[in-house]
């Protein structure tokens, strides 16, 4: 029997769940075609059972894979039900979903079908049909597939806003063990070429009138948390080292989730690391807007976050020394090392210091949350903390947070993300 | 209590303003129509002219700032019962200090207009997700019931978002809506007679949605009650994936 298109959406819905990233920003773009803008700060448009942010039409072209990654539910070895899309059924998906509101644009992934050209061929055929005979000018996010032709690179990057290649796991070793068909050469060497591609057309643009666009949004990637025994700290270094080396917009973690058997990985009763993963997302979160780097927050002797304690907390209390910080005088580098301030406390600070003294009222006003934050600041001179400024002191006024109240405070998209 | 009354429209409050400096000083301000009487207060009817309001309006951006106009007009548009009054307030505060008001964030007279003004920029960025178009005839129509009023701040991203779509958003809770028709928009009074004519291929691509949405969530990481916090029941009525009525739904 034929499958029907719903058929196919939700066996392909399924298998492209569990890649993470739904962000559709990092762009302003007015509709200069037919359909579609994008605005940088990111529009979701509805959240999951899970709670997580739907944003994109997030789909596998298909999941009829010739390789055996061993965490993955797509997976050769696996008796799972199989359906791939045709180009034009995406494209059409995409188009009527998009007119009606339910999405900001298409993230397409695949499974490599019959080998990896022959993937990113039909990746392209989609991206020509909705940017061509659509003018659709919308979000897109498509995968690079590992393996692929550079020149298929390049093609599918001059039609996509953003392109990703999922490196999945942060050591050698351990895509050894578990992707033993993806060498780290074949995961690193689009990167490089969508890097100096990206590179190439912010230059071209900037001097030719009429270039052709090269992944405006960007790159990104994902690896997954909690397969492997790597640590928190191999994963940050690593984290660290893409964005260095290959000027990454984003790069996202998957706690994950047991849908496979094997010597190697975790037993399917294991539940997903689910705070892990958002200790992770909020040391991503310093890295890339707090000025800390990977080693100040962990090190060989503490090579993991603690599950109690938000990563900064840790760190402001293994240098208690620095605090307590004036809020009147201290530079903005220094209020963001400041439990409980982030980016838009920091700035208000800054902002309403030029006109008055900031009391320690307003900083309630703020929505700062005292109870973390008093034991670490003064305001006029003042310290609203307990006696003592020990670390095991503070903590235990502060006893550890729910994990959901926090991980609330951290996900909603007041920008969503990129 | 001298408290002055004006016609709802934003021109009319700023009359209220100009009036309150060049006539009599008030102490509040409703629109008339929410307007709760009480013994001790004097209310005196203001008449909108657009003249004087054009002049607030001048001043406002002149005298205080762009940012604080803008933040005023958000507020006017909020759900809050005192929200003129904050206005006044923050207005007169401002007509003093000039733009430094803008720094001021935690000023009593400052941070409850503010407080408003962001809670609507919030509602018109979640909005710009959370609506939902249907096909219905030649055009698509999207029925809204957001606690702020604003259909107007969001008629522009759609209009270049679609442009060359007919559209209509419909605010059912004021009962009005932006009409677009593939060159320009308005906004009017309005209300829709009757149940909407939809189509086998509008119910398809519903039917698609919601499969796909029941699809995404993955089972081990289901958290309703974090879900709710980003889409609250009260705006779950129009929206097409939280419908039961479609025969795939799982949940
Ligand atoms: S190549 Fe991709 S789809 Fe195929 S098994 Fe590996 S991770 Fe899964």
């Amino acid at each position: 029997m034929k499958q029907s298109i719903l058929d196919k959406l939700q066996i392909l819905a399924d298998a492209a769940k569990y890649d993470v990233s739904c962000a559709s920003s990092g762009l302003d773009k007015r509709n200069t075609g037919n359909i579609g803008n994008s605005s940088a700060a990111g529009i979701c448009h509805t959240w999951s059972y899970d709670g997580r942010c739907i944003s994109l039409l997030k789909i596998l072209m298909t999941n009829r894979c010739i390789y055996d990654c061993a965490y993955c539910i797509s997976r050769a070895s696996n008796d799972i039900s199989r359906a791939s899309f045709e180009p034009e059924e995406i494209a059409e998906l995409t188009i009527e979903f998009y007119r009606r509101n339910y999405i900001e644009g298409l993230f397409l992934s695949s499974a490599i079908e019959v080998n990896p050209n022959h993937t990113m061929e039909k990746i392209i055929k989609t991206l020509h049909i909705l940017r061509v005979d659509y003018q659709f000018t919308g979000y897109i996010h498509i995968k690079a597939i590992p393996g692929a032709d550079p020149q298929l690179v390049k093609k599918a990057g001059e039609l996509t806003d953003r392109m990703s290649v999922n490196i999945e796991l942060p050591t050698k070793q351990s895509l050894k063990l578990l992707a033993p068909q993806k060498s780290i050469n074949s995961l690193f060497s689009p990167m490089q070429q969508i890097k100096e591609g990206i590179k190439q057309y912010r230059y071209d643009s900037r001097h030719i009138k009429k270039v052709k666009s090269f992944v405006p949004a960007g790159q990104s990637t994902q690896m997954i948390i909690g397969a492997t025994p790597d640590s928190d700290l191999s994963i940050l270094h690593m984290t660290e080292k893409l964005y260095q080396r290959f000027k990454l917009k984003r790069v996202y973690f998957s706690a994950y989730v047991p849908v496979n058997k094997g010597t190697h990985l975790p037993a399917l009763s294991t539940a997903p690391p689910l705070l892990r993963e958002h200790r992770l997302y909020q040391a991503d979160w310093l890295l890339r807007f707090y000025g800390f780097n990977a080693d100040e927050l962990l090190n060989f002797n503490q090579p993991n976050f603690d599950l109690d304690f938000d990563p900064k907390m840790m760190w402001a209390l293994k240098n208690i020394e620095q605090f307590p910080m004036e809020i009147n005088k201290v530079p903005y580098k220094e209020l963001l090392r400041i439990p409980g301030i982030g980016v838009r406390s920091a700035q208000r600070i800054m902002k309403q210091r030029q006109v008055s003294m900031i009391c320690y009222e307003d900083l309630k006003k703020m929505r700062i949350p005292l109870k973390r934050t008093r034991f670490f600041v003064t305001c006029n001179g003042r310290y609203y903390g307990e006696k003592s400024m020990e670390p095991n002191v503070i903590k235990k006024y502060l006893k550890p947070d729910p994990s959901y109240e926090q991980l609330t405070l951290y996900t909603i998209p007041q920008r969503a993300t990129t | 209590m001298l408290v002055y009354l004006y016609d709802t429209t934003f021109d009319g409050l700023l009359t209220c303003v100009y009036v309150h400096y060049y006539r009599k000083r008030a102490d509040k301000i409703y629109p008339f129509q929410n307007y709760q009487n009480h013994i001790l207060d004097e209310a005196v009817p203001v008449k909108t002219s657009k003249e004087k309001a054009d002049k607030v309006h001048r001043a406002i951006q002149k005298q205080i700032s762009r940012l604080a106009l803008k933040h005023v007009y958000h507020c006017y548009l909020s759900n809050h019962y005192e929200k003129d009054t904050y206005i006044l307030k923050f207005l007169e505060l401002g007509f003093k200090l000039r733009s430094k008001v803008d720094k001021l964030h935690t000023h009593p007279m400052v941070h409850p207009v503010v407080t408003l003004a962001n809670r609507v920029s919030f509602e018109v960025h979640r909005f710009l997700g959370l609506l939902r178009f249907q096909e219905v005839g030649q055009g698509l129509y999207a029925k809204i019931s957001p606690d702020h009023d604003i259909s107007l701040l969001l008629a522009e991203h759609f209009v270049d978002r679609i442009k060359n779509e007919k559209f209509i958003i419909h605010d059912n809770i004021r009962n009005k809506a932006v009409i677009y028709n593939g060159k320009s928009w308005v906004i009017s009074d309005f209300n829709f007679p009757g149940t909407l004519p939809i189509s086998e291929k509008e119910l398809l691509f519903q039917q698609l949605w919601k499969g796909y949405f029941d699809h995404i969530a993955i089972q081990e990481r289901v958290n309703k009650k974090l879900q709710a916090q980003f889409v609250p029941y009260r705006y779950r009525q129009n929206l097409t994936e939280f419908k039961k009525r479609y025969p795939n739904a799982r949940h």
